[in-house]
């Protein structure tokens, strides 16, 4: 029997149970809690201060580089500020975004779950993620470290700064990125409601799925990585120093073959939201829904097999060369299926340009621009000429902060009358949402040319003839900067004075809005039987369709 | 109840306990462990020069075998939890594959004579044949 | 009847629809986190490959000094601990507490023994300077590479302990669950989950022998 007025109806309404913000206020309350959504709102302002941190890093290197010679810092500082920002933006930003926020938040809401597999480790590892930042930022305290988040040996185990910490800080984050992950896999294995098969998951529990897979096989290696590393520098193992018969290329192998991967932990997820919301703003039926999640796999399988074109030019031989770059441009195929299925999707779609299309948009622009200069720079005789320019920092933050931080945004704007049942200023929201994607290209626009022209990256100073595109480059940061703070500002507003928002506001058929919003703890009343396909906007039926037995 | 129709509940109806009957089977696996332990030793004290290697680490894939399928009940086991260790190992082998396929197909630096870590790969091979211990020295 | 039925008290989660469920969850669970250990294992094996193919000389001559004695002894006890674990487990579920507590017990003096025997071991390489990278001087072999076998050797068999000891820690948490009388043949997942996590310490020592030892 379908109960879906009378069903929603009541969700809508004063719902019976309490939400889950309103079940314990105290402090105790949240910090000991087992709740996934309380966990994924503590990684989210968690993660929200992080990357306020990383901002402040990074604003403070394009305040330097408005001069070629030495302002504001000198050169050892600039060396510990650009390894800060990459740390805090990688490790304790951009890995944990999406997935331990957000996929903590929605994951059991979408497959109909009442909770994660694994509750108390997943508590763990928000703990552990703690724990790894605050050991990292003690070393940043005390001095930092100046190896850049990359850790390249023998520099790594030789210098004088604060590496270790900052070793042992990401050694940690590891295990709390691992066991995210393996509470995914197992939550999305044994708890997806009755009725809701594989090819009915929503496209959001796919990226994730894709996510945590290499999340788990991934993230050991680096752990091993950074303990050789540390072993290397208080007992001088040797194993990767030069001057002890070791071999430097190895470590980046192993650096490497979790950190290639790690982009696809960045971007997945990314993609994820993307295929979402961009359903849910066009008000159509996914185009290749089975296209979408089958490329979320592929691209998790077919990234670990690319890690070889960091090493171009480090010594590596010619046969892994060419072995690398051919299998590195495979992502390209999966990332382009997904595209042109977004488009697809939007394509004579009922197109609602609220503040997440708009992220949307950008997302697509971004990924298109960065996933095409990754295929150029894939190419190991172009390589030879970018590697460790800007054009390749410019590449890079085209996919993380423009693909990835663009998701993150719209997700967040998206999932906000989720998680706290409130609205935000939309006006604001596309003024944001404007300033970041135009600041954006006003920022790393100038470094793709600065790269094409030989300009090296992590330098602490330029010839004066870069003066100018570099002068633009820390002007469009600016801008970028008071976008993610006027995000601040008024999401801050909503949270305190904003309006009750519906309980499903974008009239979205994703199935985490099957439950009330804000939900309540135990998620919902009844676990809900799916007879839906997900995103199915033929229908005038509530998300999922809750049936009562 | 309605979960029944969900693919993961009904993957195993006869996985009921079925190690509860007997312990023979590990008692067995024991023996046949320690047996490949000493065929290991006595083939490893031979010193059997380029085969070596591969019998010893086929000896201990036959070994890991047994542990992981009777031992660990892989054998009995879901098949995701199956593909969970197999995927594991394929990631194993790519790991190791393409990082020793770049030491073996790197150009070959030249070493000065007298350099400390010379490898001996950029020798002349007949020197390696000559300098190869094939008998054991004991 | 439900097989629920008689189950100790918080054995069953909320979220889970039966036990069954959370059993399948836990095993899954404990099967990522052992892919996750071989892939720890997977940079020091693939560190060894590197090595031992540019330094094959040094790899067999530092091989051949290692106590071959010791390291069987140790193989043989540790496949034996993993049979006693086995065994602990298979008591558990045919409710023989007792016998499953004294098979743990087996468990933890064998992995005693073993840390034992690697121990007289350490103290040989110690007392030869037989030691990784800079503090090599080990004369009897003085090989361009023999250090670094060294540093293998010391890297992947304390990587190794590492685990026998956190191995030990579980086991003996375990014991205590076990004597508590908490693993029947109503449930013993948690009991599983240990035994997996010390058959993985087997598993790895079962290459390390043979690639330290041996050849």
């Amino acid at each position: 029997m379908r109960l879906s007025e009378t069903d929603s109806a009541r969700l809508a309404g004063s719902p019976p149970a309490p939400s889950y913000l309103e079940d314990g206020t105290t402090l105790m309350s949240w910090l000991n809690t087992r709740d996934h959504k309380r966990v994924g709102v503590m990684f989210l302002v968690a993660v929200i201060v992080s990357f306020f941190l990383g901002g402040i890093f990074a604003l403070s290197l394009r305040m330097k580089l408005l001069q070629p010679g030495p302002f504001l810092m000198d050169a050892l500082g600039y060396n510990r500020l650009f390894t800060l920002h990459g740390v805090v933006m990688i490790f304790l930003f951009l890995i944990p975004a999406i997935p331990s926020a957000f996929g903590n938040f929605v994951l059991p809401l979408m497959i109909g779950a009442r909770d994660v597999a694994f509750p108390r480790l997943n508590l763990a590892s928000f703990y552990l993620y703690l724990a790894g930042a605050a050991i990292a930022i003690y070393g940043m305290v005390h001095g930092g470290a100046d190896t850049g988040w990359t850790f390249y040996t023998p520099y790594s185990s030789t210098t004088p700064t604060q590496v270790l910490p900052i070793l042992l800080g990401v050694f940690i984050l590891g295990f709390s990125s691992i066991v995210t992950g393996l509470n995914f896999i197992v939550t999305v294995h044994t708890l997806r409601a009755p009725g809701l098969n594989w090819m009915k998951m929503p496209l959001f529990v796919w990226g994730i799925y894709a996510t945590s897979i290499i999340q788990v096989l991934a993230t050991p290696v680096l752990g091993i990585t950074v303990l050789i590393v540390s072993v290397e520098r208080f007992a001088g193992f040797g194993m990767f120093d030069p001057a002890r018969g070791g071999d430097p290329v190895l470590f980046q192998h192993m650096f490497w073959f979790y950190s290639h991967p790690a982009v696809y932990i960045m971007v997945l997820p990314a993609m994820g939201v993307i295929s979402e919301t961009v359903c849910a703003f066009a008000r159509k039926n996914p185009f290749g829904y089975k296209a979408i999640a089958m490329s979320s796999i592929g691209i998790a399988f077919v990234g670990f097999f690319t890690w070889g074109h960091h090493l171009f030019v480090a010594g590596q031989s010619t046969f892994d060369a060419g072995a690398f770059g051919i299998l590195s441009m495979l992502v390209g195929i999966f990332t382009a299926i997904k595209i042109f299925n977004w488009v697809g999707t939007m394509y004579r779609g009922a197109i609602a340009f609220k503040t997440p299309f708009a992220y949307i948009c950008g997302f697509l622009y971004f990924l298109v621009f960065g996933g095409m200069t990754g295929v150029a720079l894939a190419t190991t005789s172009l390589d030879i000429h970018w590697h460790d320019t800007y054009f390749v920092v410019a590449h890079f933050h085209f996919i993380m902060v423009g693909a990835s931080v663009m998701a993150f945004l719209a997700a967040l704007h998206y999932w906000f009358p989720k998680m706290f049942g409130k609205t935000y200023h939309e006006g604001w929201g596309l003024v944001a949402a404007s300033l970041i994607i135009l600041g954006f290209n006003a920022t790393f626009v100038p470094q793709f040319l600065l790269g094409n022209y030989g300009m090296p990256r992590r330098y602490y100073q330029y010839p004066e003839h870069f003066q100018a595109l570099n002068v633009a480059s820390t002007a469009g940061s600016t801008l970028l900067g008071f976008g993610f703070v006027i995000i601040l500002i008024y999401l801050a507003i909503a949270l305190r004075w904003g309006q009750r928002s519906e309980q499903n506001p974008w009239g979205s058929k994703g199935f985490e809005w099957m439950t009330a919003s804000p939900p309540p703890t135990h998620n919902f009343d009844e676990i809900p039987t799916i007879t839906q396909m997900p995103h199915d906007y033929r229908t005038h039926e509530p998300p999922g369709v809750i049936r009562v037995t | 109840m309605a979960e029944s129709a969900l693919p993961s509940e009904k993957l195993h109806p006869d996985r009921e306990e079925p190690h509860a009957h007997s312990a023979v089977p590990y008692v067995i696996v024991w023996i046949v462990l320690l047996f490949f332990t000493a065929l290991t030793y006595v083939t490893g004290t031979m010193h059997l020069g380029k085969w070596a290697l591969p019998i010893a680490l086929a000896i201990a894939c036959v070994k890991s075998a047994l542990v992981v399928l009777i031992f660990m009940h892989l054998k009995e086991s879901s098949g995701t939890t199956r593909l969970v260790f197999v995927t594991a190992l394929i990631f194993l082998g790519l790991l190791m594959f393409f990082t020793v396929a770049d030491v073996a197909t790197r150009f070959k630096l030249a070493t000065p004579a007298g350099a400390p870590f010379g490898t001996e790969r950029s020798q002349p091979e007949g020197l390696l044949e000559h300098e190869m211990p094939a008998e054991p020295e004991q | 009847m439900s097989p629920e039925a008689g189950l100790p008290e918080g054995i069953l989660a909320h979220h889970y629809s039966s036990l069954e469920r959370q059993n399948e969850a836990m095993r899954l669970g404990m099967w990522l986190f052992l892919a996750t250990e071989i892939l720890l294992f997977a940079g020091l094996f693939t560190g060894y490959a590197v090595y031992r193919y540019q330094f094959p000389l040094a790899f067999a001559e530092g091989s051949r000094h290692l106590n071959i004695t010791a390291g069987t002894l140790n193989t043989i006890v540790l496949i034996t601990s993993s049979f006693t674990v086995a065994l602990a487990l298979h008591f558990a579920r045919i409710d023989k507490p007792r016998a499953a507590a004294i098979c743990i017990v087996l468990t933890l003096l064998f992995a005693l023994g073993f840390l034992g025997i690697k121990a007289v071991e350490y103290i040989e390489h110690f007392q030869e300077h037989a030691l990784p990278g800079k503090y090599y001087a080990f004369e009897e072999v003085n090989i361009a590479g023999a250090a670094m076998f060294y540093t293998m050797y010391f890297l992947m068999t304390g990587l190794h302990g590492l685990h026998v000891v956190a191995g030990m820690s579980v086991l003996s948490w375990l014991l205590w669950r076990t004597l508590q009388g908490r693993y029947s043949s109503l449930y013993s997942t948690g009991l599983e989950m240990g035994a997996l996590y010390w058959h993985l310490v087997d598993l790895v020592w079962i290459f390390l022998y043979p690639l330290l030892y041996l050849i």
